[in-house]
This record gives C-alpha cells, sequence and structure tokens, in this order.
C-alpha cells in the first residue's frame, strides 16, 4: 500500500462520508444513555435522547477504510493528491457551519 | 468520576493547544532567529511534536468521548431547556469538527514524516493550520460550555 497515495484519499473520503452519515443518519450503532445500552444501526430514541455519533465515526472509519483500499490501485502512477486531503475536509466543516447556521440565527 | 474526567481532558487538551500551536507557527510563521520570546516560540522543531500531537488527539477525544454521555443528558437538556441554541450549535460543530480531524491524522502524520522538498509543504501547513484550527474551537467551545452558567449568571 503506498501512504503517500492512500491518506490523502482517506482524509477526503473520511470527511465526506461522516457528513453524509451525519445528514442521513447512517449511524452503524445507536447508544442509548441514559440506559446504557448499544444497538445496531440508527434506532430511534428510548429512554431518553440516543446518541449517534459514535455510530456516524464507525461508518465513516469502515467507509473511507474500504474506498482507500479500493482507490489503491486505481491511483497507479499517479503523483500522490495532497491537495484531497485538506481542501475536501476543510469544504466538508464549511458545509457543516452551513447546516448547523439554525443554532445561531433564532 | 465525570468530574475528573473533565478536568484531565481539560489539561490534555491544554498541553495539545500547547503542541500543535507550536508547530503551526513553526510552519506557517518560520523563524530562524530565537531572539525574543515570539521568534522563539516560531523557531521550534515543527516535526519533534507530530507524534505527541497524534497522541494528544487521540487521548483528548477518547476522553471526550467517554464524558459526552454525561453532556448529552445532562448539559444539553440544560442548554435545550434555557435556550442557550448558540451554545447547543457551538457544541454541535465542535464534534463534527473534531470527528473531519480524525480523519486527517494518518495524512498529517505522513506529510510530517517526510522531508518538505518533496512537494507536501502547502499540505503540511494548510493540515496543520486546520488542525490548529479544529483544536482551539474544541478547547474554547467546551471551556464556556463547562463554565456556561458561571460566565454567563445562569
Amino acid at each position: 500500500m503506498n501512504m503517500e497515495k492512500v491518506f490523502p484519499i482517506f482524509a477526503a473520503a473520511f470527511a465526506v462520508i461522516y457528513i453524509l452519515a451525519v445528514e442521513f443518519n447512517w449511524a452503524l450503532f445507536t447508544y442509548h444513555p441514559k440506559i446504557g445500552e448499544w444497538g445496531w444501526l440508527a434506532q430511534p430514541a428510548r429512554t431518553g435522547p440516543p446518541m449517534y455519533w459514535y455510530g456516524w465515526l464507525a461508518t465513516s472509519l469502515l467507509g473511507a477504510s474500504s474506498l482507500s483500499l479500493i482507490a489503491c490501485p486505481l491511483v497507479g502512477r499517479r503523483p500522490a493528491q495532497y491537495w484531497l486531503g485538506w481542501l475536501v475536509p476543510l469544504v466538508v466543516m464549511l458545509t457543516f457551519c452551513y447546516l448547523f447556521r439554525d443554532f445561531f440565527l433564532r | 468520576m465525570a468530574t475528573f474526567l473533565v478536568i484531565l481532558h481539560g489539561l490534555l487538551a491544554v498541553v495539545l493547544l500547547g503542541g500543535i500551536t507550536h508547530q503551526a507557527m513553526s510552519i506557517a510563521l518560520p523563524s530562524r532567529n530565537k531572539s525574543g520570546i515570539f521568534r522563539s516560540f516560531r523557531a521550534v522543531s515543527g516535526t519533534v511534536y507530530t507524534n505527541a500531537n497524534i497522541a494528544l488527539f487521540l487521548a483528548v477525544t477518547i476522553l471526550g468521548s467517554i464524558i459526552y454521555p454525561t453532556y448529552r443528558i445532562a448539559v444539553r437538556t440544560y442548554l435545550e431547556n434555557a435556550r442557550l441554541y448558540g451554545a447547543t450549535g457551538s457544541f454541535e460543530l465542535k464534534e463534527q469538527f473534531v470527528a473531519v480531524g480524525l480523519g486527517m491524522l494518518p495524512l498529517y502524520w505522513l506529510l510530517w514524516r517526510r522531508p518538505p522538498e518533496d512537494g507536501g509543504k502547502p499540505a503540511r501547513i494548510a493540515v496543520t493550520l486546520i488542525l490548529c484550527f479544529i483544536v482551539w474551537y474544541g478547547f474554547l467551545v467546551g471551556h464556556v460550555l463547562n463554565n456556561i452558567r458561571g460566565l454567563f449568571g445562569l
């Protein structure tokens, strides 16, 4: 595995999959903090609020790792695209600011 | 227990803040001259901070994720009842930024491991500055929320 080429793809894929996971609630698992229970995939509230953040992280880790492995042979002899690894996460962060604007505009 | 973990989380965040800020300054505004405190601050060798910063980022995130349920049940409910939507939103952004930062750590490690002459210097600067911003933002939001009742007389 060529880390020089794979790590920028991983950073970009992680950020994109993460924002999609948040927006469409693709949590790999859910934690119910009030009753201390875990459940597979995104589950509705039981007693108290559910927590999806851990599940979103797991989804992103799994998705970005898979995508990086798939991309590994595809990038071939192309030079490492380092810009992908910082520009995409930066755009994702700015998109989060836009998505959460209602918190600050009420 | 949660109070102990919050304090530990905060203390490790302070160390991380120092390390990542030193490194970010050393690459964004480098200085070879060590005369004076500001120049000395920028004249450090940024490479030596990398592994420590990664370990601290992971440690602070793991501690944060352990105390997160306490925040979700007690603190966030309080903030919502008090109609402090800006505070709630700030924390929401913090958790998303930290997650994005986690995904950048392997690249950050790689960029600081290889010589900057190999063409990765702009990316090294960008990744370090983004992580530095995430750490500062997370620290300030966490600090304000932890003390929100005292700070705003609630």
